[in-house]
């Protein structure tokens, strides 16, 4: 069981998750061909296969996320930079200039992130958006914490929430981004954004997990 | 002057609709930067490179930010958050190629931040009435000429083409050098008026050779503005040959 985060840890999230959407990216595009403009597959891989050149010698966890976010801002293209570079931002703004996190930290800097991701795209539940899995994802891993139960397994609590948020954007129209200018057509598919936020908490899972 | 920084997924599209708004900018035209494309060829935005161009262009008068669509609202919203300017920087809800037009044309006229949003983002009222929609065009303006300090002229429209955009434009250039309101009208059909400080409500009237024009005027210039655009349409906004 793990007590503490270090940031070797969340390097490993980070090298996991660019493996994730490199692996995924056709998926990712595919999902994206459907209701929006088919490039946040490629636009992810290439956003995170910079942000892998920015890894090596971090130490601290709030300057690590600040070269990962900008990293995202100005290599994604699409709207998932500024979101998920958002995301980073506010998640190392919210862990500070340490080297390791315990899990109430690791929580509340996942929340800030969250935060950011609602302030920038102003959407909320339900709007058929990467929120729609990471929301589910981080209430389902506060409350395993809340439970008692350690990192390895409330960060397998929230890859099963955000997988089932995921598809529960199958069923939804959509409200914001490119795929709401499809109305009522956006139904009956998954959302790009819900399917790559999945795989965030894949890796966050993998690189807490026992075999990290 | 204020900066104009104009955001678009696409380097082409930008420089493009830059261009079209600077042919008919005259000789002083503001500065305007684009911030396109995600580097590499890639069609996408950037919030770094926004944030660059903000600064780049931002004079105490301010910046306006014209953007495309999706991730270019988010990317220049971001990038407020990096940019170091200390002066004010404005998001543009107007129409992209209509607001950049009609912005950097009364830009060039020295109009301050606040109206050359107005006017841009009213950019899309002209067109609807052009086409006969239900808007009745942008600013409508009152009856003037009982104020003290009025003056009103008359003219008629003698160029082969009318008051298209390039005579627009010119106005609304000209009208830069005064401090007066004025309004032009047709004579014939009152109801048809715009700002001459407005470039695309001057083009959404639509006035063709042989209409008379009604030149009106309020404020400290308002005799010699309306003389100047009174000898402006007199002498065909230049287009006589």
């Amino acid at each position: 069981m793990s007590v503490a985060v270090s940031t070797d840890q969340l390097v490993d999230w980070l090298r996991r998750y660019r493996a994730l959407v490199v692996q995924n990216q056709e998926l990712l595009t595919e999902l994206d061909s459907a209701i929006g403009d088919a490039d946040h597959g490629s636009n992810m891989a290439r956003g995170m296969n910079a942000v892998a050149e920015k890894l090596d010698g971090a130490t601290q966890i709030d300057a690590l996320f600040k070269s990962v976010g900008m990293t995202l801002v100005s290599s994604v293209g699409g709207a998932s930079g500024p979101l998920y570079g958002t995301f980073f931002l506010r998640f190392g703004a919210s862990a500070g200039a340490v080297g390791e996190l315990d899990a109430g930290e690791l929580s509340a800097a996942l929340r800030a992130g969250l935060g950011g991701v609602v302030a920038r795209g102003k959407a909320e539940a339900g709007d058929k958006t990467m929120l729609d899995a990471m929301i589910p994802a981080l209430d389902s891993f506060d409350a395993a914490l809340a439970a008692g139960r350690d990192l390895d397994a409330a960060s397998a609590e929230a890859v099963a929430a955000a997988a089932a948020g995921r598809d529960a954007t199958a069923p939804l129209v959509a409200r914001k981004g490119r795929a709401s200018y499809l109305g009522e057509r956006s139904a009956g598919h998954i959302d790009p954004g819900a399917a790559s936020t999945a795989l965030l908490f894949e890796a966050l899972a993998a690189a807490l997990g026992p075999a990290a | 002057m204020i900066g104009i920084v104009v955001v678009s997924h696409s380097p082409a599209l930008a420089e493009a609709a830059v261009a079209l708004a600077l042919q008919m900018a005259g000789a002083s035209p503001p500065r305007v930067v684009v911030a396109a494309g995600a580097g590499d060829g890639v069609i996408g935005t950037d919030a770094a490179r926004v944030a660059a161009a903000i600064d780049e262009v931002a004079t105490e008068e301010g910046v306006l930010v014209f953007m495309d669509l999706g991730s270019a609202v988010l990317s220049a919203e971001m990038a407020l958050e990096f940019a170091e300017t200390q002066h004010e920087v404005r998001l543009s809800a107007a129409p992209f190629v209509e607001g950049i037009v009609a912005g950097v044309v009364l830009a060039a006229a020295g109009a301050a931040l606040d109206e050359v949003d107005r006017e841009a983002s009213g950019a899309m009222a002209a067109k609807t009435a052009q086409l006969g929609g239900a808007s009745g065009g942008p600013e409508p303006v009152d009856e003037q000429g009982a104020d003290a300090g009025a003056a009103v002229a008359e003219a008629v429209i003698v160029n082969d083409v009318g008051l298209h955009a390039r005579p627009a434009s010119l106005i609304v250039a000209r009208m830069g050098d005064f401090d007066a309101e004025v309004t032009v009208t047709d004579a014939d059909d009152p109801r048809r008026t715009a700002s001459a400080r407005s470039m695309l409500a001057l083009m959404g009237l639509a006035l063709a050779k042989g209409t008379r024009l009604r030149i009106s005027g309020t404020g400290a210039d308002a005799a010699a503005a309306v003389e100047a655009l009174r000898a402006l349409t007199a002498e065909g906004y230049g287009e006589l040959g």
